[in-house]
């Protein structure tokens, strides 16, 4: 799956889960500090990726996450083994 | 004679023949389910019994413990409990969270339980190096895995040997570990279990999402099944807050009679649960919902009530509660099997007076019960005396599972315990017998369910420009109307803080508090210097800040240009990051 799928359909998690919105989200914008996510929505954005891609993201992957481009390539990382 | 000790209650359990019927069930994000029988529990958590004394743990020795929900829990648990150690469960780090301020506050806990041995998760213990590092556990931090292979065999403790240290609040600041020793938690088991008598019909049953390191979630849901040995059904609490129809439809599946949740799980299932989640899940079952931990929000009860009648759910179920950490768990107990009670009261009486009058078109305030079996309460004014009914006063209670102490504080522990009564630090009225709550005399800003100290959330922000160091307050409090407590952040400015400053301040705080924190602040005050009321000795009075700011009256009579301009940047961002947010409750 190329990046702009995997951004698009963490958009859409953020859409339908976060009440987020914008337009899709950019890869550049971190997690806390531009998107604003308390503790309940990054848990919240982390179980529906999950959901939503088919993967599980364990400790090690989420610590490295800072924004969604960091997301973006865990998720790539995932799909591709 | 009756068990004295859990410990008692684990023996019983290896007396029972094979094919008793209770145990642990887990529930995963598939929802298919493990399913541990408490003869099994006991057994691992004897092999951990084993390896924990060949590495040398002895009868007393703290031991944090850091688990996701999950039988391993369970086993470091108990094994703990069986060597004659001391449990302290702590939570495990948050997914996509801060790990820097994770790390610091487990390396707090640790060192403010001086732990022997930390015993983690291995997924858990790959991230904690740092903060077992700073720590310096003398065993240092082990999976269950890592401990020697010994057979175990349980020490023998008495009822007054700790059996728990649960932290109440802070984590980084001011840490309050609670001590309960056996005897207390007993005493707190049986008293919840006289509540639910089985029948011949009815085999009670709890379903729980809590964590374990909360006292909700193990004395109140672990225990109780344990000492019953009756069926419990768990899911991780990461999972529910994703997914809270895995909650409502679990209790449907394994026929929960009971299920606690703080007040904000009700809330979170009132918006992020659709019909087509609840497809085919009945929750008539379902006999006590009990709503405590943070105040009870009387919409958010009436709501849940009606939008989940549709499958089950019965209106009398809703079922608010009062406890808390120091007294093991419960207090009071709203009246089971009747519709829950609230009144209304004149809030100028209220808010002025401290008397609670009752007023048709008053401030709508919860009955959160009487007191559990051995139980008693006093509401006392600032000299200590007892207040007659409707006279606001702080709440002292008495009763079998007050804690023993604040480990290793006894300064902190004789200013709550006196006497063999504990000042809760929540103030309140009795009014028919029964306790109304309305707000709290201690520094604590309770959200979701969770204590935080509020210096943890002030200090965040200090060393923010423009911010007049040490003159921050952080306060939260239940709204009429609201479905939750909110959190307010009042700052002074530095007097050297130039209009740009002023102009940022507010989004400044808010980003600094919810990156240090996660928690979302709803509203910043921007004060010139001075503004916060403090005690004569100089320390502030966070309470009265936050009274005088809901009166109005926390603004200077002096307007200042650009603190008006910093007050209206705080109102449009507020608006703003609803906008972007749809308004959303989180």
């Amino acid at each position: 799956m190329r990046d702009e799928m995997i951004l698009h359909g963490i958009s859409e998690v953020a859409r339908a889960h976060l009440g987020w919105e914008g337009a899709d989200l950019s890869p550049e914008m971190r997690l806390i500090e531009d998107l604003r996510l308390d503790s309940v929505r990054l848990l919240t954005l982390a179980a529906e990726v999950e959901n939503r891609f088919r993967i599980f993201l364990d400790e090690a992957d989420e610590l490295a996450i800072e924004t969604v481009a960091d997301l973006v390539a865990i998720v790539r990382r995932k799909l591709g083994r | 004679m009756g068990a004295e000790t859990l410990l008692d209650y684990m023996e019983e359990i290896g007396r029972r023949p094979e094919g008793a019927d209770g145990g642990l069930r887990f529930v995963d994000r598939a929802e298919r389910a493990t399913w541990y029988p408490w003869t099994e529990v006991r057994e691992r958590a004897l092999a951990v019994c084993g390896g924990l004394r060949a590495l040398g743990i002895e009868r007393g020795d703290r031991i944090p413990l850091i688990y996701p929900t999950g039988i391993e829990f369970f086993e470091a648990f108990f094994g703990v409990l069986l060597a004659g150690a001391v449990p302290v469960p702590l939570y495990p780090p948050v997914r996509l969270g801060r790990l820097g301020q994770y790390l610091r506050g487990t390396a707090r806990m640790i060192g403010r339980t001086r732990a022997r041995l930390v015993l983690a998760d291995p997924r858990v213990k790959r991230i904690l190096g740092e903060a077992v590092a700073m720590a310096r556990p003398p065993l240092g931090c082990r999976t269950l895995g890592e401990l020697p292979r010994e057979k175990g065999e349980a020490v023998r403790i008495g009822p007054e040997d700790l059996a728990l240290v649960q932290f109440s609040s802070g984590t980084t600041v001011d840490p309050k570990p609670v001590a309960l020793s056996h005897r207390g938690i007993v005493g707190q088991v049986e008293a919840l279990n006289s509540f639910w008598r089985d029948t011949p019909e009815l085999r009670h049953s709890c379903v729980s999402w809590l964590p374990l390191y909360h006292d909700m979630g193990l004395i109140g849901c672990v225990f109780p099944a344990l000492t019953r040995e009756a069926q419990l059904t768990l899911i991780g609490p990461e999972l529910f807050v994703a997914r809270p129809a895995l909650w409502l439809r679990t209790l449907s599946r394994y026929r929960g009679t009971v299920s606690p949740a703080p007040n904000f799980a009700y809330s979170l299932c009132l918006h992020r649960i659709s019909d087509a989640e609840m497809e085919g899940a009945d929750l008539s079952q379902w006999r006590t919902a009990l709503n405590g931990a943070e105040a009870v929000a009387p919409p958010v009860a009436r709501a849940f009530i009606e939008r989940f009648a549709r499958w089950g759910f019965r209106p009398e179920a809703m079922t608010p509660v009062y406890g808390l950490s120091e007294a093991a768990l419960a207090v009071t107990f709203s009246g089971l099997g009747r519709p829950f009670r609230s009144r209304r009261f004149d809030r100028e009486d209220l808010s002025r007076e401290g008397v609670a009058r009752e007023a048709p078109e008053g401030r709508e305030i919860v009955s959160v019960g009487r007191p559990v079996p051995g139980f008693r309460l006093r509401i006392l004014d600032e000299n200590g005396d007892d207040l007659p009914d409707g006279r606001i006063g702080r709440v002292w209670i008495q009763g079998p599972s007050l804690m023993e102490g604040y480990l290793d504080d006894p300064e902190a522990t004789a200013r709550a315990l006196q006497d063999g009564w504990l000042d809760t630090g929540d103030l309140g009225f009795l009014n028919a017998g029964e306790l109304y709550l309305t707000g709290r005399a201690k520094d604590v800003v309770i959200l979701r369910g969770r204590n935080y100290a509020p210096e943890e959330i002030e200090r965040s922000v200090e060393g923010i420009p423009g911010v007049r160091t040490g003159c921050v307050v952080a306060a939260s409090w239940l709204p009429e109307d609201a479905e939750g407590e909110r959190l307010a952040l009042f700052v002074e400015a530095a007097r050297s803080a130039g209009a740009e400053e002023l102009a940022e301040l507010p989004e400044a705080c808010r980003a600094a508090v919810l990156g240090a924190t996660g928690l979302a602040v709803d509203a910043v005050e921007v004060l010139p210097p001075g503004t916060l009321p403090r005690t004569s000795s100089g320390k502030l009075r966070r309470g009265e800040a936050l009274r005088l700011w809901l009166a109005g009256e926390l603004t200077p009579p002096e307007p200042v240009t650009a603190f008006r301009m910093a007050k209206a940047v705080a109102r449009s961002g507020l608006a703003y990051a609803r906008l972007r947010w749809g308004g959303e409750e989180g």
